[in-house]
């Protein structure tokens, strides 16, 4: 219990509000201090919108609490948006039943990343709209769901679409690993003057927000944050909500909790650019300059010149010579159309095909103009970057939330930018990629020369002579450095692991598989580990992500294997440690092999277990991936009458623990649903009587239950008194009356229909405001594009 | 080392709950259960009951008849279940927690195997690198806790066999005779 709870806080906000303000940053070390601040938080809007959003996001599956008639749960969201978070980011909008959510977003999260890079006229002009973030920030959201289908032919010449292909745009910054350009306002830093950069780099070990993720501390904090958040925001509402889930009696044991998957996005989000693997190096780069600039071909040239060898150069274990994509970002409002043509013309004369033109409006838009629309929220930031974002909007008062709106021409400009450039430079480009580098270096690889040439690789008597006649010119046998750990980007080796990394991405697992599966063997010999485990893990991952039926054998066989010495060669063998990797791993892949049911959730209930025992996470993760064992062991039905096979006591027991986790952690809601799953398993059915309900078959386990169960129930009261106190002595009545029946039917309920909401039309509040009104129809256009 | 006994009638019911400790190199044949993990036996036992029915109606690993000593099925934590299940379908459980010498945990892992039980400690004779390490799959630790079982299942039947007591209703065995056989039993071979 926490301190605070003997002294609940007479809820006078406007007294209050001021203090909570004053508040610094709030660290999840302290948690029991951040929540006193935590139930005044709701009269911010913008703070709101922001956990809400992510949070529905995050669920994949918009919440029903704003998109059923009881929006008004939480008083502020009168001033948010409240259907915008319907659509957004939902790929394809998948029937509540099916829990395919997972492998949707592992198959989202493996994108292509694009650097961007603007000069500095540019920069100005995006600051100009009210953007600190520069061109990034606009085009940022954009990328991450291309709208319409992008079709991508695989190795063997079948064409698939897919409507949820997105790309990363990245900042050069982060991709060095230097902090971004911008966190916050006060710290503006053009990125293409030479001077300042170096500043950034001094200040880099400063807590501003890095959008690279990969730190599992932080992810923590932030999904910490977001159930704060949810313990006392939605509990207030009472039972209203309730009515409308009341026909629905047995929620999914299977679909995850929203924080479950925001731990998973975030897992997956800025993944961070490292030798082993090439998922963050950069697939193209855009060049942007403004039609202002002076001398547009020139001052291209001098920023490919920076990127290629200057100052802006990748590490040397990046290839460099990615496609280059060149923009002319023309100000519609006081530059010359005819002019910018004329400099276009001039671009594509210099550079080819891959050129655009985009037209953007200069002037800074405000939410009360015609046809402004707010810039959606980026849904694959990195966990420190939604921290700094979260605590930004604690520490802002106003209630008008700062995210920037731009002007409905410009979001189609940037669509149509974005679609361009994904269907016609980067995906055709990485096919090119894939199909010359499987038929020159794999072919060859995979050949009998090839064959030899590994063997002889590992007998060096006759080995110099033919791997010098290959396309290596090392004097050693092996391509790989061992001192600094990495390959040259032109190896065979690291052209493999490209062409494999490509495969991914364009979504062609099969090839990705075997190419994979020798880049292991290969790795293994030049004992090169973390490259090792790379190529285990995404092995195990392309084997999985492929939708043919796989035989037990092979899982057991291959998979397992896999994912065992990639979580091994992660941790363990390596002096320097990679943790995130080994988590990453085991989480995607036990995610990967629940979706595969019967017997590989047994196989994925182990590796959660083995997170847990690893210690790779830390208490919020323990607590979710606990939940998740159990959702891997529900899983399993059983077959027959009997129901052999079926893991449910299995289930219960991890549902149980999930719950005293929870409980530990002072979450009482979290803490009531797994208790409530884990009744359910046992066969009880607490929504009868107290006098009805069969007892387990323990006496012990009974006994623990129920005072788990008053536990959890004396948590939820004190959390909830911190800011109703009336609801207090209301439920402290129901605890003495009948407690059972109170447990079910207020919070878990109120907390169920946060996760197992339908996909409802966006509905009409009524138009409260212009403002809300507009932003439902954008929510519609939203949709539409996705859906298309 | 400590040990969590109890048989389970086909019904899921618990008819029988004994918790002792090794009595074998100097153990005083008390348990040693931390608070939590006492309270988690009873939950640890009942979910393997799965692994059990698994187990028992999954192909035979023996040739011929099917084994009613099913060895060590599960495991949670540092908790070692091991299952010998009778013609009636009466499973008997025994969960095994180890010393946290014995898995390990702490820096006196080597001496483990000196002091440890039977069922424990000697299993790392032939373990080779992990010795003093338990191992539940280890000849010697299945052959206590298989020893164990049969003097219990021979007491069991013994207790069946009363025609005043019927076990197959989910009747909890209250005869002192039969709990002093286990602990026996127990001090016997564990």
């Amino acid at each position: 219990m926490t301190p605070q709870d003997a002294t609940p806080k007479p809820p006078s906000y406007p007294a209050d509000l001021e203090n909570s303000m004053i508040l610094p940053r709030q660290r999840a070390s302290s948690p029991t201090a951040s929540l006193a601040s935590l139930p005044y938080r709701r009269s911010n809007a913008s703070l709101h919108q922001l956990f809400k959003s992510t949070a529905s996001i995050s669920g994949s599956r918009p919440s029903s609490g704003t998109a059923t008639p009881t929006a008004s749960v939480v008083p502020g969201s009168v001033f948010s948006p409240a259907s915008r978070q319907n659509g957004t980011g939902t790929p394809g909008s998948l029937p509540p039943g099916v829990s395919d959510e997972q492998r949707n977003l592992i198959q989202r999260a493996f994108a292509p990343h694009v650097v961007v890079l603007a000069d500095t006229e540019t920069e100005q002009l995006i600051r100009g709209k009210g953007f600190e973030g520069g061109l990034l920030q606009l085009l940022r959201p954009f990328g991450e769901s291309v709208p319409g289908k992008v079709t991508i032919r695989d190795s063997v010449g079948a064409s698939k679409s897919y409507d949820d292909f997105g790309i990363r745009f990245v900042g050069v910054n982060e991709a060095l690993g230097l902090p971004p350009a911008s966190g916050r306002p006060s710290d503006l830093r053009i990125d293409t003057a030479n001077g300042q950069r170096d500043g950034g780099r001094e200040s880099s070990t400063s807590i501003r927000p890095r959008r690279t993720g990969g730190d599992v501390a932080q992810i923590e904090e932030l999904v910490d944050r977001h159930l704060q958040y949810t313990e006392f925001n939605t509990q207030g509402g009472g039972m209203a909500p309730d009515y409308l889930n009341l026909g629905e009696l047995v929620p999914q044991e299977s679909s995850a909790s929203p924080f479950y998957s925001l731990y998973l996005q975030r897992l997956l989000s800025g993944l961070p650019l490292v030798p082993h693997e090439t998922f963050a190096h950069p697939v193209a780069g855009v060049i942007a300059i403004s039609s202002r600039n002076a001398d547009p071909i020139e001052e291209l040239r001098r920023l490919y010149r920076r990127q290629h060898d200057g100052d802006l150069r990748f590490p040397q274990w990046v290839d460099n010579d990615f496609l280059r994509y060149y923009v002319l970002v023309h100000d519609e409002e006081t530059g010359d159309i005819a002019k910018s043509n004329a400099t276009f013309e001039a671009m594509k004369r210099h550079f080819g095909l891959h050129c655009h033109l985009l037209r953007i409006k200069s002037h800074q838009c405000i939410p009360s103009d015609d046809d402004s629309v707010r810039l959606p929220t980026c849904e694959w930031m990195s966990a420190s970057e939604e921290l700094a974002e979260i605590q930004k909007r604690e520490i802002a008062d106003d209630i008008t939330d700062p995210t920037p709106y731009i002007p409905d021409s410009d979001i189609t400009a940037i669509k149509t930018f974005v679609r361009e450039i994904v269907t016609q430079s980067i995906v055709p480009n990485m096919e090119r990629a894939v199909a010359q580098w499987n038929e020159q270096v794999l072919a060859r690889r995979r050949g009998i020369s090839g064959r030899f040439m590994s063997l002889s690789k590992r007998w060096t008597p006759f080995g110099s002579s033919r791997s010098s006649s290959s396309s290596s010119t090392l004097s050693s046998n092996s391509n790989y450095d061992s001192l600094q750990g990495f390959y040259r980007p032109d190896a065979p080796e690291a052209l493999m692991r490209k062409l494999a990394d490509y495969c991914f991405m364009l979504r062609d697992w099969k090839l990705a598989l075997s190419t994979f599966d020798i880049l292991r063997q290969d790795f293994q010999n030049d004992k090169a580990w973390r490259h090792y485990a790379g190529a285990a893990e995404m092995a195990a991952l392309s084997a999985l992500l492929q939708t043919a039926p796989m035989s037990s054998k092979t899982r057991t066989e291959n998979i397992d294997a896999w994912i065992e010495a990639a979580s091994y060669s992660y941790t363990d063998r390596q002096r320097s440690a990679a943790p995130y990797y080994a988590l990453r791993t085991l989480a995607l892949g036990l995610e990967l092999l629940r979706l595969r049911g019967s017997s590989a959730a047994d196989d994925a209930a182990r590796w959660a277990a083995r997170i847990i025992e690893t210690g790779l996470v830390g208490a919020i993760g323990t607590a979710l991936f606990t939940e998740r064992t159990a959702a891997c062991y529900a899983v399993r039905t059983g077959v027959g009458a009997f129901k052999l096979g079926a893991r449910r006591r299995k289930a219960a027991l991890w549902a149980i623990l999930a719950a005293e986790n929870w409980w530990r952690l002072d979450k009482a809601l979290q803490a009531e649903k797994c208790l409530e799953m884990a009744l359910r398993l046992y066969g009880q059915h607490t929504e009868g009587s107290e006098g009805k309900a069969v007892k387990l078959p323990f006496p012990q386990m009974q006994a623990y239950i129920d005072e788990l169960r008053q536990q959890i129930l004396g948590l939820r009261l004190t959390n909830r008194g911190l800011h109703e106190q009336g609801e207090v002595e209301e439920g402290e009545q129901s605890l003495l009356v009948e407690e059972a029946t109170e447990t079910l039917d207020t919070s878990p309920r109120a907390h169920r229909k946060s996760i197992i909401g339908a996909a409802a039309p966006p509905m009409d509040l009524g138009p409260l405001s212009p403002r809300l009104e507009r932003s439902s129809e954008i929510e519609k256009a939203d949709d539409h594009f996705e859906g298309a | 080392m400590s040990y969590y006994f109890t048989i389970f009638s086909p019904t899921d019911t618990p008819l029988f709950t004994h918790e002792f400790g090794t009595s074998r190199s100097g153990g005083d044949g008390l348990p040693h259960f931390t608070t939590s993990e006492r309270q988690l036996a009873p939950f640890i036992l009942h979910s393997a009951l799965d692994i059990v029915e698994e187990v028992q109606w999954g192909p035979s690993t023996s040739s011929g008849s099917a084994p009613m000593y099913l060895k060590h099925i599960d495991k949670y934590a540092n908790n070692y279940v091991s299952c010998w299940i009778t013609g009636a379908n009466v499973r008997f459980l025994l969960l095994t927690r180890p010393r946290d010498e014995a898995l390990g945990l702490t820096s006196g892992g080597a001496a483990g195997g000196s002091r440890g039980s039977l069922a424990g400690g000697r299993a790392g004779l032939s373990g080779g690198s992990s010795a003093g390490l338990y191992n539940p799959t280890n000849a010697a630790t299945e052959e206590a806790v298989k020893n164990f079982f049969v003097d219990v299942w021979d007491a069991w039947l013994k207790t069946v066999m009363n025609p005043f007591y019927r076990a197959g209703n989910g009747d909890v065995v209250k005869s002192p005779v039969f709990r002093q056989r286990v602990v026996t039993a127990a001090k016997k071979f564990l």
